[in-house]
């Protein structure tokens, strides 16, 4: 209940903010504009051609789902990167603002628990990117259904997996501005880990480039513990190219980032149970 | 019952990079019955805001007991009956006064909150603003809200630092008629403030906090009365020299006599006064200000 309340202020707070405006009249323009300037010409189920803003893409005539894969692909990765990336740098100084002195006073006051808070602001951005990575990816679904009328639900994959993606950024961006108020290392500490996710989701393949021995077992045993946040991007992707998606797997990489999500939050609550206001 | 209870309570801020460990309370003990009106009084950096502080539980004491209408302070139901209103304020900018007073409404849990944020509103003089970000508004408006804020759901403590900082006078007056009011209603005050005649207004007992101990604390009136000074009037025909003689002062501040000294000295000094001609018209224990109650406990002279 209280953890619904913080969070529900949080999205009031975040309605209002500029970063979060700028984004959605951005996404809301690029779409519109893509709406009128691409062009498909669609017979019998065929892409006869491809034009944006009057320009030919491309003039081979192919099966439309087929034809359109890459962009779909493209799409999902835009709008799962593109999640991350406004996550971190819209949501980068809710954390250090909300642990200002003077408002966090009255608002550990409160009858809650600290851990409440913490746990409220972390569900609240969570709604957040979901809701704007949605946002996005929905959009890009649509307007690509209504042009080739083809339904793939790839971007809205992607908006999910941005979401699931952000869990540890956050978590992470979180605990770090409760050791340092400053939005710009809040930032820079989420931006780290995705940096690292994406190393980690890339593991088997960087690893090749270590001799063998001690550094690539260094390198193996460091990017074990991370989140395989670039594994999450492909989910998308792979729903856009109607790859299969193996649930097994998903499952364990869904677990495995909620895991270290966690694991940080709870750093971040041990942390700030112990902290002087 | 206790309103709030201190016992012992101290708290020592470690210190980072090396600086050096800082001590904000030497085990202050303090209890402060319900229904009492208490101001803290103190120098700059004597520890009052940490005791408050500490005995909300956003602080947590290095050694000591704290207790909160009963309760321990990190355990949310006595919170629940508390209103605080700290010294530095900060709103979320973009939310207007109705916002933040319903965020705080949900978060004590109130029963019908509309009916008591409008309240507040009127209350506080803050209907023409409710709707403007709270991110506009001037000092005396934050303070408001603030107020607002802590009054919301009829609390039974009320924990205030500098309630009237910012305030114009007029909003003053207001402020400590809404604060009677409270106090009448049967809460409990806490006033943490530097403005001592804002606290010898409102208060009923006071605390003295110097180097993070209490050095004084009970009720108002008999902390300013003076043991052993007198004020002393005499009628119009009364000679100064013999007056003096008889070891009275002039007083420093309008027309009138002082005496030093225990009531059998004073009575000998009357009766060689009535001697001289002198009429003894007016006779009290003279009472000081709080400024002067707060300079005798930190050792200032005056």
């Amino acid at each position: 209940m209280m953890v619904l309340a913080i969070a529900q202020d949080l999205l009031a707070e975040a309605r209002s903010r500029r970063w979060v405006l700028a984004f959605l009249a951005a996404a809301t323009l690029v779409l519109a504009a893509v709406a009128v300037g691409l062009r498909f010409e669609v017979v019998d189920g065929a892409l006869a051609a491809t034009r944006l803003f009057g320009g030919d893409l491309r003039s081979d005539v192919r099966s439309v789902d087929v034809a359109l894969r890459p962009l779909f692909v493209a799409t999902s990765y835009v709008v799962f990167y593109g999640g991350l990336v406004f996550g971190i740098v819209a949501t980068a100084d809710f954390a250090p603002t909300l642990l200002a002195p003077g408002r966090i006073e009255p608002l550990l006051a409160l009858p809650l628990r600290r851990w409440h808070v913490l746990a409220g602001t972390f569900l609240g951005v969570e709604l957040l990117v979901l809701a704007a990575a949605l946002y996005g990816g929905a959009g890009v679904f649509v307007l690509l259904w209504i042009k080739t009328g083809v339904a793939n639900a790839g971007p809205l994959a992607a908006a999910a997996s941005a979401a699931v993606a952000f869990a540890p950024v956050y978590a992470a961006m979180l605990a770090t501005a409760l050791v340092a108020r400053s939005a710009a290392l809040s930032a820079g500490s989420g931006l780290l880990i995705l940096v690292a996710g994406i190393v980690a989701g890339n593991r088997a393949v960087i690893a090749e480039l270590f001799q063998p021995g001690a550094s690539r077992a260094v390198f193996v045993g460091l990017t074990a513990i991370l989140p395989r946040l670039s594994s999450l991007g492909r989910i998308g992707a792979a729903v856009s190219a109607d790859a299969p998606v193996a649930a097994g797997a998903l499952l364990a990489l869904v677990a495995g980032t909620a895991v270290f999500a966690l694991a940080i939050l709870a750093i971040g609550v041990d942390r700030f149970d112990r902290k002087d206001f | 019952m206790l309103a709030i209870h201190a016992s012992g309570l101290a708290k020592t801020y470690s210190g980072a990079f090396g600086r050096r460990p800082q001590e904000a309370l030497r085990g202050v003990d303090l209890d402060v019955s319900e229904g009492t009106a208490f101001g803290l009084i103190g120098p700059n950096g004597a520890g009052k805001t940490t005791f408050v502080k500490a005995i909300l539980g956003l602080v947590r004491p290095s050694a000591g007991v704290a207790r909160l209408l009963g309760g321990d302070p990190g355990d949310p139901r006595p919170r629940a009956r508390v209103g605080y209103l700290p010294e530095r304020l900060q709103f979320p900018p973009a939310l207007d006064a109705r916002a933040i007073l319903r965020s705080v409404a949900r978060l004590k849990r109130l029963r019908d909150p509309e009916a008591a944020i409008d309240r507040r509103i009127d209350e506080l003089g803050l209907a023409e603003v409710a709707s403007r970000r709270a991110g506009t508004y001037s000092k005396g408006m934050r303070q408001r809200l603030g107020l607002a804020c802590a009054l919301l759901g009829a609390p039974a403590l009320l924990v205030l630092d500098e309630p009237t900082d910012g305030l114009d006078p007029l909003a003053r007056v207001e402020v400590r008629n809404l604060l009677a009011r409270e106090l009448a209603r049967g809460a409990t005050l806490f006033l943490n403030s530097h403005l001592l005649s804002e606290t010898e207004r409102v208060c009923t007992r006071i605390g003295i906090l110097v180097g993070g101990r209490i050095v004084r604390e009970g009720a108002l009136d008999a902390m300013r009365e003076s043991t052993s000074r007198w004020a002393v009037r005499f009628d119009g025909n009364a000679q100064a020299q013999p007056l003096a003689a008889a070891g009275f002062s002039p007083a420093a501040r309008g027309e009138g006599w002082t005496f030093d000294g225990e009531p059998p000295a004073l009575n000998e000094a009357l009766e060689r006064a009535r001697r001289s001609g002198a009429l003894l018209v007016e006779l009290s224990r003279e009472s000081r200000d709080l400024e002067a109650v707060l300079q005798d406990a930190v050792g200032v002279p005056r």
